[in-house]
């Protein structure tokens, strides 16, 4: 226990961050315990964790995915544009705009892997080319609304449970096998935490950096369609605050930026815990501006708690030049 | 614009210095600035498309309006590319840009001594920041990037306190020197000129040599006796006080102050930087380029305006671009390696 415990410090660090945080919004806000109220607090932070799932991914591996915000609102707005408030149409328009994501995420893993363009640029600039292409798409026009089953998907529930609150659930396991238990997982920390070594050990380098982003991009694209249900309707700018959101989470959940540590149970406390934060702030009636203080102070605060363990010198990129 | 010898680069490269005749190796020149020449190739390109569509392109009013639309992004991207050539990152500059401008939209009075007060004091502010991030990246050995993505959510959190909503106004005046013109050259242009000036003064000091050095190698500018703790202060300071300077532009070209305003200058600061050829593996780089990829940036808006098609392209070449360059530098360094080995 004390080894699981030493090891998964910062994961533990996350979570009981998460519970301190729990009980001071609720000596703040009475109500906030409630059962209602936990359930839209996990319904919103399922969206965060989601985009979330494939950031971990990417930045395990040593890299960073820019490109989540545009990935993200290009699948709600075509979602919304081939459905026309129809359910029917879903049966062929999902698998096709996940498919629509991982190939994103496939163009952004083939320039950081083969080409070797640094992944900041690679995705950023992926993003700003999704975002022009849906400007041209739409003309900047609103879309229709969000078909009645992705809502079911979003706001609906099986007995207690939120339908997405499951998912991200069934989600997490996935990731978690995927991480602890597949070869894909033990390729990817070997990559995270030297390149050169791993390629040397025989690590398919290419391919697992390949399919992180690859899997950033379903999971981007996946939170896309489930966030028009929660809205109602696909906007512009829908996803740009989850650039800021899914690196937050990961570095919260203990994930070194520079690769090669973190798990995406930690992720999964970090979105929790910027998710109760949205909702601390109101009951203290604090600002929005005071808000992004908090988030700023909570990041500097936890990845000065991961710096001993995980201190490098040099930045994210140099660690490449291996 | 000079780009002559890079004594630490040269340093590094044992095995290029032993192959090395006697006499200049044109050919590894040409290598190593080959992305700066792509940019330049690029920002030729697009002023000659430019020019044959639109009349009155090669004028000193149409320099003029290009240079004071892209001066903010260049002071920006100027304090990105000391961080780079550093080795680092600084997201920073998108909350020292809003917060500059709503501290200068809602301070500045008629009163020039005010104005010039408050402008000094989001200088200072600026520098002081910028070197917090250093200190902090140094001491409690953090990543760039998570620093100051911390610091720009909190100066942007601050900057929303102090104006939740676009607005706040700066004297007339304020806004007429970003147009004042000596010799027919608008303020802009001058500062354009006294940016390069700076950069021809400043990688030579021993402040640029140094950050060059420990971008190139940290390791062994460590073992040189360098204070990697002072390098980061000054880096990440002058970044800063680039981002200060490119607040207080963007009020006279804005007139007002925006608490959202700056993030749209982080990454197309670093965008700026790759496309003139800054290496974001840090030890490599001009601000020449990273001017000229400013210009790039900002002229493919004319040219799509010109072009008669939607705005909305404009995004979608700058991405192409931007994966242009970056492919061109990396196949150029590539090709430089090939030979060295």
């Amino acid at each position: 226990m004390s080894a699981f415990l030493a090891r998964n410090r910062l994961i533990v660090l996350a979570y009981a961050g998460m519970v301190v945080l729990l009980l001071v919004t609720a000596l703040f806000s009475p109500g906030f315990l409630s059962v209602s109220n936990m359930r839209s607090t996990v319904v919103l932070a399922a969206f965060a964790g989601i985009v979330a799932l494939g950031q971990t991914f990417v930045i395990i591996g040593g890299g960073i995915d820019l490109s989540v915000p545009w990935v993200l609102n290009s699948a709600a707005i075509v979602m919304a544009l081939l459905c026309g408030g129809q359910d029917l149409p879903l049966v062929w328009v999902m698998p096709l705009l996940l498919a629509g994501g991982a190939f994103i995420g496939l163009i952004n893993g083939v320039g950081v892997a083969q080409f070797g363009v640094p992944p900041i640029i690679m995705t950023l600039a992926t993003n700003v080319i999704l975002q022009g292409l849906i400007l041209v798409l739409t003309g900047g026009s609103p879309t229709p609304s969000a078909p009645a089953l992705i809502q079911y998907l979003s706001v609906g529930r099986i007995g207690a449970f939120p339908v997405i609150a499951l998912i991200w659930l069934a989600l997490t396991l996935v990731a978690t096998l995927l991480l602890s238990k597949a070869a894909f997982g033990r390729h990817l920390y070997a990559l995270g935490t030297s390149a050169t070594v791993a390629e040397f050990s025989g690590v398919p380098t290419a391919r697992t950096t390949i399919l992180t982003y690859v899997i950033s991009g379903l999971t981007a694209a996946f939170a896309g369609m489930l966030l028009t249900g929660y809205s109602g309707q696909a906007y512009l700018g829908m996803g740009d605050a989850y650039l800021f959101t899914s690196i937050a989470a990961v570095a919260i959940g203990g994930a070194s930026i520079l690769g090669g540590s973190g798990h995406y149970l930690g992720t999964v406390a970090g979105a929790m815990v910027l998710t109760i934060l949205t909702g601390l702030l109101p009951a203290l009636n604090l600002s929005s501006g005071a808000l992004l203080i908090v988030y700023g102070a909570v990041i500097l605060l936890t990845v000065s708690i991961g710096s001993e363990t995980f201190a490098g010198l040099g930045g994210k990129m140099r660690r490449k030049e291996g | 614009m000079a780009i002559a010898e890079q004594p630490v680069e040269m340093a590094q490269r044992p095995a290029e210095m032993k192959s090395a005749k006697p006499g200049i190796d044109w050919r590894g020149r040409a290598l190593d600035r080959a992305p700066f020449l792509v940019a330049c190739l690029m920002l030729a390109l697009i002023v000659a498309i430019y020019g044959s569509l639109q009349s009155g392109v090669f004028s000193l009013d149409e320099l003029n309006l290009d240079t004071a639309a892209a001066l903010t992004l260049m002071l920006a991207a100027t304090g990105q590319t000391i961080v780079l050539v550093r080795g680092g990152i600084d997201l920073s500059i998108g909350g020292m840009i809003s917060l500059g401008t709503v501290i200068a939209a809602t301070r500045f009075t008629d009163d020039p001594s005010t104005v010039a007060l408050w402008a000094l004091a989001i200088l200072a502010l600026g520098f002081l920041i910028g070197a917090l991030n250093g200190l902090l990246i140094s001491l409690l050995k953090l990543q760039p990037f998570l620093v100051t993505l911390a610091t720009w959510s909190i100066l942007n959190g601050v900057a929303m306190i102090i104006l939740p909503t676009d607005g706040g106004s700066v004297p007339g005046w304020w806004v007429s020197f970003g147009y004042a013109q000596l010799f027919g050259l608008t303020s802009p242009v001058w500062m354009l000129l006294a940016l390069l000036l700076f950069w021809w003064w400043f990688r030579a000091t021993r402040v640029g040599i140094t950050i060059q050095a420990t971008g190139s190698n940290e390791k062994s500018a460590f073992l040189s006796g360098v204070s990697i703790t002072g390098v980061n202060v000054i880096t990440y300071g002058l970044s800063g006080l680039f981002a200060a300077g490119a607040a207080l532009f963007l009020t006279t070209q804005t007139g007002a102050g925006s608490p959202t305003i700056g993030k749209d200058y982080i990454l197309p600061s670093v965008a700026a930087a790759v496309i003139g050829g800054v290496s974001l593996f840090g030890g490599r780089g001009h601000l020449a380029g990273t001017l000229i990829g400013a210009f790039v940036l900002t002229l493919i808006g004319n040219l799509v305006f010109v072009l008669h098609v939607s705005s909305y392209w404009q995004p979608v070449a700058s991405g192409v671009i931007l994966l242009l360059s970056v492919l061109a530098s990396s196949v150029a360094e590539k090709a430089a390696r090939g030979r060295v080995q």
